[in-house]
């Protein structure tokens, strides 16, 4: 078998047992990695209705089968658990160098089960594996353990994947970083590790990827061809020139930069976020993931002194500025460091405060609940406490800490309103309003609201553009309007969801393939085929990730989620108050026959969501017809 | 008038710089003047003209203009 180590390691806590699993190339095949390989396992080996902090649930790593190969953007794994934010499939994926050296260390995956009597750290050293006590690292921020790991096992280029302060206290949107500036961060997965007492995964390993593919030239003349491209494709040399900051001055010209907890469009202030003042005053070098030529990372100054966490995204410019009605860089840029050194969410954390700020203006909270904290919009000494208040559950900290949905059920009156969440999961920086099939995807999505599950509708807008042009080999021609639904978006939405599963069943990065970005589709599957040798079609690429999408599905609706938890925040079915699109809603009755055709499409019963058995025999997972709930 | 990009645009700019001064003796269309610069009109998903947003096909740029032009964003 070729492009994969095939190992998995497999680790129980409670008692110390430490395994290898060889999984054989029939079952690779059908799970190559990344989600795909964490659907299967959590189908299979997690029990229904099992505490997210239970010993019980099961914490998989997975690479992708071609993470660590020697191509631009291709550094991603996921982490995949029963998410304690919103009780279903839980999923977040990372970039960096952590997954990279996994798989130099031979592993594909890494399966945590169980719970440690106290806290401890893996200390995976190639085939050599050890639990070692990190009771001396619990309770300290992100920066301090790294350094303590390297130090104590006396490697400086070993890779630290951990939690902070903010997972060992169970905060249900607790993320996971490698690195200190890659981050796992939607769905809680780093309270699933807390909660297991598990604090680190040091990792450190000697193979190279060319070593396990099947052409290893080929894969190398791709790599080789991919890193030139970089700077010759406008798609990718923006993301190195600017970056995600880059985002914010676009989206708020067009009315669709989320505001004050998503009431407003466009942000007054926009001239104190925007990319110019990023670059001015907070700036100081661009960094990447491993062998990839894109260089999308930013290292910023905080406080006067470069800091360690690396700089914001433009989701945590979002989440923290507009939407906070912070109109302050600095203040954003430490709002992201204390987010990665508690390891929080940043777009978890940045929505929530924002949903408790409107909370506060609206008289549900009061000084007394915020601990004399002024929680108004825009006051960013309120909300630079309110973070660490969270990480360590203090005060209304502890009620925040169980993210906007729980924390409004029990504020009760309007809350729910105000609590912009999908599943329980808050929603990224991008406004539905403007960008329909964004909408659909924060619906549809099984981990909760995600703005990855499919290239945004203002890639398609217009006829010849880069990146419509360049989804023609995925079966997309024609140019579609943003604020758009129907037969036609819905086919659009459909192969493009299948493609960015394929993404994170692979390895790939959102910002490397087409058609968001500068691979071209062929390499894609061109690559796929070099390291494994599989020849496989691009309609067998695209059922790899159908498929798993298609497990993900059914773990949620063994969990009881149906077509009701489909939808979007009521406030979306509203106008907008200002900007561009001021007076624009989703509209409801479009958006639900829209979601039935997509459910059609996608060989669900159109009214249940639930996938037919003939479905599931297509995608070669007979084994899960008898998962599913009856009604199908 | 002054030009600003954002987004890939700034890709087509001379210098691949996101700022431009562009004289103008007389009012022009703005999809002539970017003709003129290099950025591919397809490309163009957002135009603010001083600060208010305004469709590309029809906007005719006076000399004391500040423009800025912006290509689709997403992800991240």
């Amino acid at each position: 078998m070729y492009g994969t180590t095939a190992k998995i390691l497999r680790v129980d806590l409670t008692n110390g047992k430490i395994e290898t699993e060889t999984l054989s190339e029939d079952f690779y095949r059908l799970y190559p990695g990344g989600k795909a390989l964490a659907g299967h396992i959590l189908l299979n080996e997690l029990p229904p209705h099992t505490d997210p902090f239970a010993p019980e649930n099961v914490l998989v790593f997975a690479n992708g089968l071609l993470t660590g190969a020697p191509i631009s953007t291709a550094t991603r794994y996921i982490v995949s658990a029963r998410s304690p934010l919103t009780g279903g499939y839980g999923e977040s994926e990372a970039g960096g160098f952590w997954g990279p050296e996994l798989k130099m260390a031979g592993w594909e995956a890494i399966v945590v089960k169980g719970k440690a009597s106290k806290p401890v750290y893996l200390w995976i050293n190639g085939d050599q594996v050890e639990i070692r006590s990190a009771e001396h690292l619990w309770g300290q921020m992100a920066a301090e353990v790294q350094e303590a790991i390297r130090s104590e096992l006396g490697d400086a280029k070993i890779r630290v994947l951990q939690i902070g302060p903010a997972g060992e206290n169970l905060v249900r949107y607790a993320g996971i970083t490698n690195d200190l500036r890659h981050f796992n961060g939607r769905n809680g997965l780093g309270a699933v590790m807390g909660s297991k007492n598990l604090r680190a995964i040091a990792v450190r390993g000697t193979q190279r990827y060319q070593a396990l593919a099947y052409d290893a030239q080929t894969l190398l003349g791709i790599g080789g061809k991919l890193a030139k491209s970089v700077k010759e494709n406008p798609l990718s040399w923006d993301l190195q020139d600017r970056g995600t900051p880059g985002l914010v001055e676009p989206l708020n010209t067009g009315g669709i930069l989320p505001t004050r907890n998503f009431r407003q469009g466009a942000f007054e202030n926009m001239d104190e976020v925007k990319w110019e003042v990023y670059e001015k005053e907070l700036l100081t070098a661009r960094r990447t993931c491993y062998a990839c030529a894109v260089r999308c990372k930013r290292e910023v100054t905080v406080d006067g002194r470069e800091s360690a966490y690396g700089g914001p995204e433009y989701e945590t410019v979002g989440a923290f500025g507009p939407n906070c009605g912070v109109g302050d860089i600095h203040a954003i840029a430490k709002a992201n460091e204390l987010c990665n050194a508690y390891m929080l969410d940043s777009i978890s954390c940045g929505v929530t405060i924002a949903f408790a700020m409107e909370c506060f203006e609206h008289g549900l909270l009061t000084l007394e609940d915020t601990g004399g904290l002024d929680l108004r919009f825009g006051n960013a000494e309120a909300m630079l406490e309110m973070i660490g208040r969270i990480a360590r559950r203090e005060g209304l900290g502890d009620l925040l800490a169980e993210g906007s949905k729980r924390a409004a059920e029990k504020i009760g009156g309007e809350a729910p309103f105000f609590a912009m969440q999908v599943k329980g999961q808050e929603l990224a920086m991008h406004e539905p309003r403007g960008k329909y099939n964004v909408g659909m995807g924060y619906a549809i999505s099984e981990i909760g609201a995600d703005h990855l599950v499919v290239a945004h509708d203002s890639a398609f807008a217009r006829p010849d553009t880069i990146q419509l042009k360049s989804a023609a080999p995925l079966g997309i021609m024609s140019a579609l309007p943003p604020r758009s639904l129907g037969e036609e978006k819905m086919e659009m939405f459909y192969i493009l969801e299948k493609w960015g599963s394929l993404e994170k069943v692979v390895g790939y990065c959102f910002f490397g393939p087409a058609p968001r970005s500068f691979i071209p589709v062929e390499d894609v599957l061109l690559s796929i085929n070099a390291a494994t040798g599989w020849n496989l079609t691009m309609e067998q690429a695209l059922q790899i990730g159908e498929r798993a999408t298609n497990m993900a599905r059914i773990f949620n609706l063994r969990e009881g989620f149906s077509r009701k938890d489909d939808t979007l925040p009521e406030r979306l079915f509203q106008p907008l108050e200002n900007g561009a699109l001021q007076g624009q809603a989703m509209p409801r009755d479009e958006f639900e026959q829209s979601l039935t055709i997509l459910y059609g499409k996608k060989g669900w019963h159109p009214q249940t969501g639930i996938p037919s058995p003939e479905k599931l025999r297509q995608l070669g997972l007979d084994w899960a017809i008898e998962m599913l709930p009856s009604g199908g | 008038m002054k030009l600003y990009t954002g987004g890939h645009l700034t890709f087509y700019m001379p210098g691949r710089k996101p700022t431009l001064e562009l004289p103008l003796s007389e009012p022009a269309p703005l999809r002539e003047i970017l003709a003129r610069v290099g950025i591919p009109l397809a490309e163009v998903a957002l135009v603010a003209l001083n600060g208010e947003q305004v469709e590309m096909d029809s906007a005719i740029i006076q000399d004391a203009d500040v423009v800025r032009i912006f290509s689709s964003v997403d992800g991240g």
